[in-house]
């Protein structure tokens, strides 16, 4: 009832007002005619009220005069006369679509740039960047290509090992992951921190510029300040952003652990050799078996050839033939020589830690523990060094 | 003469189980509660009022009483009617 309902809003209907003496023969009438009417009332004993489609109501003039009755619109309802009702009206029809279309305007619009994780680099250099690219607030957003932003921070930033562009709503979201930068080629003019970049124990702290703000013997996290580049002044209070410089020792810890069973199952290949055939159709393979393997250890060697050779079309034709083959193995338990072992553990461990320790690094100890459970000897080598853990992080994405 | 042929519809309506409404061109009264009734193949209003709507049907003038009856929908073959019904009665 409801989509009848729906379907006659869409098409417009009337409502009418019927008089006359006769008013029941005109309903047998428009029920002949294929005349549909619904919501019949009696008013009085000459009145009806009833409601009509616009096309049933021409045809039902006619009858009218025929039966000898009045028939007036006391209502007209539907979309078709809503969108008269708009055609009088031209111009809120034309401020409603004026609404719309601002709306959809505006809101495809970038207005605002947020840049996340530049900590070495400053915020207007990567602004005016885009800006030289034609890339700021107030473009369309579906004008801009996510992928040639991309491409143009990682060409213009080397040390940017990660770029992501992001367009949600009427906001630019650009992230990037930088790589840390030896603190000379940080710009000097741009107010900043030097922050830890690894987990230490501080040892000296030299600031030549900004204020320290830990102490010898302190632990600090990666990320923690070190050397603050706000400074309040002793004699008006004001805060004042200034490029911190300076060198913070710290003693930090590198560990690295190599396990290696002390007996080892080594592998000899006898020489004697089983093959089996096999056809390999798509994915699905059918081996065609000429008896158990009699081997008890052995390794297989698969290898797979075309039926038709189409190689040089670049065509990987689908059915191949696979040959199986199986190599007889012997396997030996070989007991090593602990005290060997060790040592090469150890050369194995120092050498992991030496591909982390930065260049200018002092050692300060090396401490090897081993430890044997079971089959397994376990190696650890901790080194312990002092390092200069600062990093520049630029104040920044202050004026948001 | 015809009341044979008449005979011969209501027997193979039986016969077949067919639908006597169909083959007999008989009138069909559905009532919902007191609220709705729905009246297939009639054959035209006679009366209309809103306390008592006649609609002739091949049988003879139903006649249905009742307060505030409004006629739903009215096309060639179906009336539907609502209000309190309160007494229909075939008058043949």
């Amino acid at each position: 009832m409801l989509a009848i309902k729906i379907w006659n809003y869409f098409k417009g209907y009337v409502i009418i007002r019927v008089e006359g003496l006769t008013l029941e023969r005109l309903l047998n009438l428009a029920a002949n005619h294929d005349i549909y009417l619904w919501d019949v009332k009696r008013i009085n004993n000459i009145v009806l009220e009833m409601k009509s489609t616009t096309r049933g109501f021409k045809e039902l003039k006619k009858i009218v005069k025929k039966v000898g009755c009045r028939v007036e619109i006391i209502g007209k309802t539907g979309f078709p006369f809503l969108l008269m009702k708009l055609k009088e009206r031209k111009m809120w029809a034309a401020g409603f679509l004026l609404f719309w279309t601002i709306i959809f305007f505006l809101s495809s619009i970038i207005w605002k740039i947020d840049i996340i994780g530049n900590e070495q680099t400053p915020r207007e250099e990567i602004i005016s960047l885009l800006k030289s690219n034609n890339i700021t607030t107030g473009k369309i957003k579906y004008s801009l290509d996510k992928e040639s932003i991309k491409d143009l921070l990682l060409e213009n930033y080397d040390y940017f090992s990660f770029v992501s562009v992001n367009i949600k709503g009427t906001k630019l979201t650009i992230e990037v992951k930088e790589q840390d930068l030896p603190p000379e080629m940080v710009d000097k003019n741009y107010p900043c921190h030097i922050v830890a970049k690894k987990k230490g124990v501080i040892v000296k702290v030299v600031p030549k510029n900004g204020k320290a703000v830990v102490e010898k013997g302190k632990v600090v996290n990666p990320g923690e300040i070190l050397i603050s580049g706000i400074i309040t002044s002793e004699l008006g209070g004001e805060t004042l952003l200034v490029h911190a410089e300076g060198e913070v020792l710290a003693l930090t810890r590198y560990s690295s652990i190599v396990r290696e069973p002390i007996v080892k199952n080594e592998e000899k290949f006898t020489g004697r050799v089983f093959t089996q055939k096999g056809i390999k159709i798509g994915d699905k393979g059918i081996q065609f078996m000429k008896g158990e393997i009699p081997f008890e250890n052995y390794r297989e060697f698969v290898e797979e050839k075309s039926i038709i050779n189409l190689e040089k079309y670049d065509i990987d034709f689908p059915i191949k033939i696979v040959n199986h083959e199986y190599r007889e193995v012997e396997l030996r338990e070989v007991k090593q020589n602990i005290d060997y072992l060790k040592n090469a553990n150890q050369i194995a461990a120092t050498k992991e830690i030496n591909k982390e320790l930065p260049p200018k690094a002092q050692i300060q100890s090396k401490n090897i523990r081993h430890q044997i459970d079971d089959n397994i000897l376990t190696t650890q080598v901790i080194i312990e060094t002092i390092e200069d853990i600062g990093k520049k992080q630029i104040i920044n994405n202050r004026e948001d | 003469m015809k009341k044979k042929i008449e005979n011969l519809k209501y027997n193979i309506s039986e016969a077949f189980e067919l639908p006597r409404d169909i083959i007999m061109d008989l009138p069909k009264l559905t009532l919902i509660g007191d609220k709705e009734a729905s009246l297939l193949n009639h054959k035209g209003i006679i009366e209309y009022s809103r306390e008592t709507i006649r609609i002739n049907t091949k049988n003879g003038v139903f006649k249905i009483t009742g307060e505030d009856l409004e006629i739903k929908t009215i096309l060639s073959e179906e009336i539907i009617i609502v209000g309190k019904i309160k007494n229909i009665e075939i008058i043949s």
